[in-house]
């Protein structure tokens, strides 16, 4: 018998190079997720990895599980379908803010309330970066960088940690790429939570929001214990910055899962067709 | 006026009871050992709409409506201007009227059928729990000489449970129905029942397909609810469950296609339900599938369209967004069950396909199948089922999308080891990563074509029948009408083939090129406003000069009467 | 668990980090067909490689703590000598490259310092001293290498075409 290494957060790595601009905050996503990965300690094809379209939605060519790189902001329902075929297998779904909460919108909504035993990194830059430099929902108003919205968007921006608190999510976490070893905990206690588990990192887009390289400053680490409650947690996000990182949100609530079952063969339910 | 079969439409609106009692009427017919069909018409009301129930009994298999009704007993005239044209009548039909309810309405008189009145509202309320519908079904069970003891027997099966007195309540009403038309005029009557000892099915084409599906193999479906297709569900859901697959209802038809990609990606054979809104919905990921090589099935239950349409009633014109829809070459299977019973051996088929080419199958039934009843045979068994290309585990320098000369390449399932990849919809390379070269381009889309062109589908592509210089090209639930023609027109002495296309997408120029060999005119026979299907023919094969269509919209279905017209006409 | 173990045990996964950070912003650049820059940054990742062979060697008999990614006692985000992502241009010049690295390095040399001057193990003093010696020599080399190499134009980071449209 042969004594198997354990994975290192390299073994999760491909050999694919990312075509993400040098700076941006995915690279360090992508860290942490391998290392989350390898501390998470399964074999690398018991993983699935789900993306829609976007930057961030290249993510799983660049780990080495496997992966489903779909249409835009599919990513949810895609996962969704894999974890509930294939219970056995741990469900990881990654993307952008305009993959999940514009288009994909929807899905998130009842991907928090469905609570599929999965995790969800969104990856937030504020812009849609593969269509040069739009606004997406959680673009602040008043932004006025895009053609498409000269005078800013006028809208207001949505929170993803709160709209996924009010929708039901089971686990709800910030992260700041600039601190990938702390994303990488955050994802594996994602992983480990039971339902559906929203992993929000702040990710700088370095090219379209150079601004945000000061984010550094901004992020500051929650220094209270996970709310357990939803009316706690709905009373911190509600004064939240933005910027507060590390758990926020750890619920109870059972994961949804279909149970297989074996009552009947299909001749049983043919006679039912006899007259 | 076939001579094997009686026709009897049961209308009522609000609580009636005419589809109840049709329901019945069709379930007795099987217990008396009578092949038959029933299919309905709805208002648009939740409840208490006005409803029809169509049905057809006869002594042989039926795959079609006949051209009128024999008898039609209307409890009440509300809103029967809304679907007389899908009642017609001939001059020895009878219309059974209560009295109650007024006259026998214009758009019904002006069929020249004769009418008898029948006090039915009178005689149930002189019954304690008595009820309209169960007098009308007495009468039109002594009319077409079904025998009552089936009818009983059925009640009792129904109705027992819930407790003696609305039996007895029952039985009695129709009993006084029954002897009620003991003075009535004569309606044509029922043969012999057949004593053939074929086990008899009452099955709809809904249920069938969920069946098929079932028996092809599928393990997941996710879905969304929507009108005819959701009784697919509805069948499959506790089937599933009780056979070790689960059923999902996704948020819409957007999330259920993709949670349907993840189970199939994820080994699992997979599949959803839905008609042509939510099957327009889908096109973008059935685009994914058709490009990352994910077999699925959608059973796409057609309605009458464009929007939201008529969703309760019947039309073939989802054909061009199945066939056409998907953006950029996307080559993929199109399959359409041309029966009830077809229902259930195409979209098992459909599945095998799918699997077997790492693609998506989209099955064309419709309302008219979908939501009828038939009492058929027993199908036979069907050796079709999932068997997908799996790679091994470990496989050196794994390529997800090998080429190879099948065009199939073996799918590594998630949970084998050594094999991981990604699944894309950008184009790609051989092992998948994203690629927009001309030459990665080239070969991927040779590939995904070459895989369905080079495939052996046999004699399944479609159903041929006949031989003869004139042939009928058709499809799906027109293609009942069009057999039943045929036998009549026989009868008449004209010969004229049928060839019914089962497999839509890929087209098969050389196997149509042989069924036409020796044709000099066709008759082309669908239900859509635009042609779709006469102008697909005309795309993807070549037809004679002579070339006639009967083509005619939803909901009227089409008549076999109108089909022996058009080939007299061409003698 | 010894001081020193922990010690050393932090010593590799700062130089496995900044190697490893290294080469991913080789291979970024390479991407970005900034060659110059690329194969500048992969030398680096040489350099960290072979001090992280030397660290290893210091704790070749030792058990050392196996710690999770997030367990690692840092002053800062990541270790000390890992770039950080946010500061790369894939315009950057190797000037940008070079004074990237020397803050990388100077932040070796604090983190080794500040152990050597607080802790109370004569081992791990011993040991941080001799690491931030090492350091300081790094650092002396690179502005070595920094000194020769000019400036870039004010406007190096100007671009002739615009971002393209991906997906």
């Amino acid at each position: 018998m042969t004594v198997q290494t354990p994975l290192t957060h390299q073994d999760f790595k491909s050999d694919v190079k990312p075509i993400w601009c040098p700076g941006c905050g995915d690279f360090s996503v992508l860290s942490a997720v391998t290392k989350a990965l390898a501390e998470l300690g399964r074999p690398r094809e018991d993983i699935a990895f789900i993306s829609g379209i976007g930057c961030s939605s290249r993510i799983p060519a660049y780990t080495k599980v496997y992966g489903f790189h779909g249409v835009h902001g599919r990513a949810l329902a895609i996962a969704a379908g894999v974890k509930l075929a294939r219970p056995d297998l741990t469900v990881l779904a990654a993307g952008g803010d305009g993959d999940g909460l514009s288009i994909g919108g929807n899905h998130f909504m009842h991907a928090c309330r469905r609570n599929v035993d999965m995790t969800y990194i969104v990856m937030d830059n504020q812009v849609y970066g593969m269509t040069k430099g739009q606004a997406s929902p959680t673009t602040a108003p008043d932004w006025c960088n895009s053609k498409l919205t000269p005078e800013g968007t006028g809208i207001s921006p949505v929170e993803p940690v709160r709209l996924a608190l009010a929708a039901g999510a089971n686990f709800i976490a910030r992260g700041f790429a600039g601190n990938p070893n702390e994303v990488a905990r955050l994802i594996l206690e994602g992983i480990n939570h039971p339902g559906f588990s929203l992993i929000h990192v702040l990710s700088p887009c370095v090219t379209y929001r150079p601004e945000q390289r000061d984010w550094k400053q901004a992020v500051h680490a929650s220094d209270a214990t996970p709310a357990q409650l939803i009316a706690e947690a709905m009373h911190r996000l509600a004064s939240d910055d933005g910027f507060t990182t590390g758990v926020l949100f750890a619920g109870n609530r059972q994961a949804f899962m279909p149970p297989r079952r074996n009552l009947a063969t299909i001749a049983d339910l043919e006679r039912k067709f006899a007259s | 006026m076939s001579g094997y079969s009686v026709s009897v439409a049961l209308t009522g609106s609000g609580g009636a009871g005419a589809m109840t009692a049709g329901q019945i009427l069709l379930d007795a017919a099987s217990k008396a050992g009578f092949y038959g069909l029933m299919t309905r018409s709805m208002g648009p009301q939740i409840r208490g709409g006005e409803a029809a129930a169509l049905l057809r009994i006869s002594t042989k298999p039926i795959s079609s409506l006949d051209d009128h009704y024999d008898l039609l007993v209307a409890f009440d005239w509300g809103n029967i201007a809304r679907f007389a044209a899908e009642l017609p009548l001939a001059a020895n039909s009878l219309v059974l009227t209560d009295p109650e309810q007024g006259e026998v309405p214009e758009p019904i008189a002006v069929f020249g059928a004769r009418a008898a009145e029948l006090p039915m509202k009178s005689i149930a309320s002189g019954i304690p729990g008595g009820r309209v519908n169960m007098v009308g079904l007495g009468a039109a069970a002594v009319l077409i000489g079904l025998p009552l003891d089936s009818i009983l027997s059925v009640l009792t099966a129904q109705l027992g449970r819930k407790g003696e007195e609305v039996l007895a309540a029952a039985t009695a009403a129709l009993r006084a129905g029954a002897e009620a038309a003991a003075i009535l005029p004569s309606v044509t009557k029922l043969g012999t029942a057949p004593k053939d000892g074929v086990v008899r099915w009452n099955i709809s084409g809904n249920e069938a397909a969920g069946l098929g599906a079932l028996k092809g193999g599928i393990k997941f479906v996710a879905a969304y609810p929507i009108t005819p297709g959701t009784e697919v569900l509805e069948w499959l859901a506790p089937a599933l469950d009780k056979t070790g697959g689960a059923l999902v209802q996704a948020e819409d038809e957007l999330a259920s296609i993709n949670m349907v990609i993840g189970g199939s990606f994820a080994g699992i054979p997979s599949a959803t339900a839905t008609s042509g809104p939510g099957l327009a919905l889908m096109t973008e990921s059935l685009g994914l599938a058709v490009a990352s090589e994910t077999p699925l099935v959608v059973v796409d239950v057609m309605r009458g369209g464009p929007s939201t349409g008529i969703p309760t009633k019947s039309e073939q014109s989802d054909l061009n967004i199945a066939v056409y829809g998907l953006h950029g070459d996307a080559p993929h299977l199109v399959v359409a069950p041309n029966s009830i019973s077809d229902c259930l051996y195409a979209t098992q088929w459909a599945v095998y396909l799918a699997e077997a080419l790492q693609t998506p199958a989209i099955v064309l039934s419709d309302q008219a199948m979908g939501q009828a009843r038939a009492l058929i045979g027993k199908p036979a068994e069907s050796p079709y089922v999932a068997k997908r290309l799996v790679a091994e585990a470990n496989i050196e320098n794994y390529k997800r999308y090998a080429l190879t000369a099948s065009g199939i390449s073996p799918m590594a399932i998630p949970g084998t080891p050594g094999n991981n990849y990604v699944a894309d919809g950008l184009e790609h390379n051989e092992r998948g990563t994203p690629s927009s070269q001309a030459s990665d381009h080239q070969s991927q889309l040779d590939k995904r074509a070459h895989k369905l062109d080079a495939f052996d589908y046999g004699d399944l592509w479609a159903d041929i029948e006949g031989d003869a210089e004139i042939a009928v090209v058709t499809w799906g639930s027109a293609t009942g009408p069009v057999q039943e023609a045929l036998l009549r027109a026989k009868a008449k002495g004209i010969n004229a083939k049928m060839i019914s296309l089962r497999l839509i997408l890929p087209i098969q120029p050389a196997k149509m090129a042989a069924a036409l060999k020796g044709v000099k005119k066709v008759l082309v026979v669908e239900q859509t406003h635009s042609e779709q299907f006469h102008k697909f023919l005309r795309a993807h094969y070549d037809l004679p000069k002579d070339v006639a269509v009967i083509s005619q919209p939803g909901p009227l279905p089409i008549r076999p009467a109108e089909i022996v017209n058009r080939l007299a006409a061409w003698k | 668990m010894s001081e020193v173990a922990a010690f050393l045990a932090h010593a590799i996964a700062l130089e496995a980090e900044a190697a490893e950070r290294y080469d991913e912003l080789a291979d970024a650049m390479a991407v970005h067909n900034n060659e110059a820059v690329a194969e500048l940054f992969r030398k680096l990742a040489h350099f960290s490689r072979l001090h992280h062979a030397e660290v290893k060697e210091h704790a070749k008999d030792m058990v050392l703590p196996q710690l999770k990614p997030w367990e690692y006692q840092w002053q800062t985000a990541e270790g000390p000598e890992a770039a950080p992502v946010e500061r790369t241009h894939y315009l950057m010049t190797p000037y940008h490259c070079i004074h990237l690295a020397l803050q990388n390095e100077k932040r070796g040399h604090q983190y080794y310092a500040d152990i050597s001057y607080k802790t109370n193990d004569p081992e791990v003093k011993r040991l941080a001293k001799e690491f931030a010696d090492e350091e300081a020599e790094h650092v002396v080399m690179l502005e070595k290498w920094a000194a020769n190499i000019k400036a870039p134009e004010p406007d190096w980071d100007m671009d002739l075409d615009p971002p393209v449209v991906s997906d």
